[in-house]
């Protein structure tokens, strides 16, 4: 691990706004013109100037799959004499440097390469340019909140997975911790050595930052034996509104829609539940109720996709808990099943 | 395909059949020739047909890898995008297509096996594209028995293949309606009822079958009643299904995508699932 002052670490990265290009979290409160200003609405945000540049935060609202999934992806296309021509310079595979997503956030990333650039059969071309040509540069977190479960899910506030570079606040300075190649070719020639003496003191400090994690999402679970308990599912969907923000702030839900208007054809995220997601076009509809629903994403979360790919589809960020109108909490539904 | 998995290849719409009053079948050809020529797919399935601008909808290839240079799809008015599939094309037009998808039947596992196709109204597409290759490759199955049932006369697909599936080696097809007109003369009941009356041999045999929901539901128990082990009982299951890939998550049930997984599973497979069908 390197060691660096924070003054010479900001002149670099105001470097990378203008060259490749910088994202980061930003507070955008203040443009709302809501009630809401004093509170804080931090999302990922290409940067323009370094003052916007913030590194003292929870976490931001929306994750950072937007970046790699955007909400919606129109593909253009025009007619010409015989069928159609698509415009296909949405996808320009720009280098840019992602700067401050916490560690639960870049392990998210991971769980979506499995499914969008690690499947060589059906890759998503998009996908897979974007990630290739962005440097992921990580912020520990030090100050987790109620809602937050990282540590139940196999991962920690200081996790490395998914990053190419992990950024540690530390006193006055940063420890900067390269993981990949892409992470060393950006940021491997700064700062001195750091020394054992407070690599030991990282490693305390991680785990000071690992006790404040108090909620537990028990993964280890059987789910099966409560997947016929219709009392249980019903219960805890009961206040479900269906109104899907868990799906949308969830760094790792990826359920889309593809579909076709005037002449554009769209791939936005859908989520599993909405009320009409499984409905068919013959008018039936397997999931037409919540608990149904609600079961589906639990189970696909912390059983199918865990079969398939060997890890659970949650990374404990806690946004889903923080954010349900109803409270609902994903958590606490594992562990009560 | 196109690099992009999002995007369609383009085909031209070479001849649209009228099948019933609902159902259209659309002979399809690729614009781009290399597309055309390697296009290869296994009967089961199924493409994302779309109406660029209009929608987009999944259908079983009701033609057969055997016969080249095509392929085609029987489509029933249903929702949005079948509805401007059934109004706005015409004979020329272009339509995207993106696919093949699906498991398809495992063609090479029946070999050596008598079959027995039982299809209910639009149920016979792929059904067609199976038996259309096993009858192009007759030598390798042993007995195939059709059962074919519609609501009605007028409801039945296909028509125009009757005598050359009847006319085939050692191939017997048996028509049902639910309600007969006056011109009817074939056997008159839904698909369980003409099936008991028809008895086919469960020996060395596989069970195709493919149609509404209600009929896969009643049919079932009397193939296992006749002797049918679940292995050999295959169907395909229908599901909402929009990539086509196993990604966009609308087809899933249990850890399953049905558009990846399936849409072909044999009965033993479904009663695995806890999820209802």
């Amino acid at each position: 691990m390197k060691i660096i002052n924070k003054s010479e670490f900001l002149g670099l990265m105001e470097k990378w706004i203008s060259s490749p290009g910088l994202i980061a979290p930003v507070n955008v409160a203040q443009t709302f013109r809501s009630a809401d200003k004093e509170k804080n609405l931090i999302v990922f945000k290409k940067i323009e100037t370094k003052d916007e540049v913030l590194a003292d935060y929870l976490n931001t609202v929306k994750p950072v799959k937007d970046f790699f999934l955007p909400p919606s992806t129109v593909f253009d296309y025009e007619r010409k004499d015989e069928g159609y021509n698509f415009n296909l310079s949405e996808v320009d595979g720009k280098e840019t440097i992602i700067f401050g997503l916490r560690p639960c956030d870049a392990k998210s990333i991971t769980l979506l390469d499995k499914v969008f650039s690690e499947d060589s059969e059906y890759k998503d071309s998009n996908y897979a340019k974007k990630r290739e040509k962005t440097v992921l540069v990580g912020l520990a977190c030090t100050s987790p909140d109620i809602a937050c479960f990282c540590t139940s899910m196999g991962i920690s506030p200081f996790s490395i997975a998914g990053l190419d570079a992990l950024i540690i606040n530390f006193k006055d300075s940063y420890v900067i911790n390269t993981v990949t190649d892409k992470g060393k070719n950006l940021l491997g020639s700064l700062g001195k050595e750091a020394g054992r003496e407070i690599d030991e003191e990282i490693k305390t400090l991680e785990e000071s930052v690992k006790l404040k994690i108090k909620k537990t999402c028990n993964t280890s679970k059987n789910l099966e034996s409560s997947f016929e308990s219709e009392e249980y599912w019903t219960k805890v969907s009961n206040s479900c509104l269906s109104c899907g923000v868990c799906t949308f702030l969830c760094p790792s839900c990826y359920c889309f829609d593809l579909s076709d208007e005037s002449a554009k054809r769209i791939r936005c995220w859908n989520g599993c539940v909405f009320l009409r997601f499984a409905l068919m076009s013959s008018g039936e509809n397997p999931r037409a109720t919540k608990k149904l629903r609600y079961r589906h994403r639990v189970f696909h979360k912390f059983k199918y996709f865990r079969e398939k790919f060997g890890e659970n589809l949650c990374v404990g960020c806690g946004r889903c808990i923080r954010h349900c109108p109803v409270k609902i909490d994903i958590a606490e539904v594992v562990n009560n099943a | 395909m196109h690099e992009n998995i999002y995007l369609p290849n383009l085909c031209k719409i070479e001849k649209i059949t009228d099948e019933t009053p609902d159902v259209k079948t659309f002979k399809l050809a690729f614009l781009d020739e290399s597309v055309r020529n390697n296009f290869t797919y296994k009967p089961g399935q199924f493409v994302e047909l779309s109406v660029l601008g209009e929608g987009e909808a999944p259908f079983c290839l009701a033609s057969s890898p055997t016969r080249r240079g095509f392929i085609e799809c029987s489509i029933k008015k249903m929702g949005k995008a079948t509805q401007a599939i059934h109004d706005l094309l015409e004979e020329g037009d272009v339509v995207g297509i993106r696919g093949p998808y699906g498991n398809g039947f495992s063609v090479e596992e029946m070999k050596g096996n008598d079959l027995l196709f039982i299809a209910g109204g639009i149920g016979l597409a792929p059904l067609r594209s199976l038996l259309n290759t096993t009858l192009d490759n007759r030598t390798d199955f042993g007995k195939i028995t059709i059962v074919n049932g519609a609501r009605t006369p007028k409801d039945l697909v296909y028509k125009y293949e009757y005598e050359t599936w009847q006319k085939a080696k050692n191939t017997s097809l048996h028509l049902t309606v639910d309600c007969a007109d006056e011109s009817w003369s074939c056997m008159v009941g839904v698909v369980p009822k003409a099936l008991k009356e028809i008895k086919p041999c469960c020996d060395n045999a596989v069970a195709i079958i493919c149609g509404p929901p209600i009929m896969i539901k009643f049919t079932l128990p009397v193939l296992i009643e006749m002797g049918f082990r679940p292995e050999d009982i295959v169907t395909t299951l229908e599901r909402k299904m929009q990539c086509g890939f196993g990604k966009c998550g609308h087809c899933m049930v249990g850890g399953i995508y049905v558009c990846k997984d399936g849409p072909v599973f044999n009965y033993a497979q479904i009663e695995k699932f806890k999820e209802e069908f």
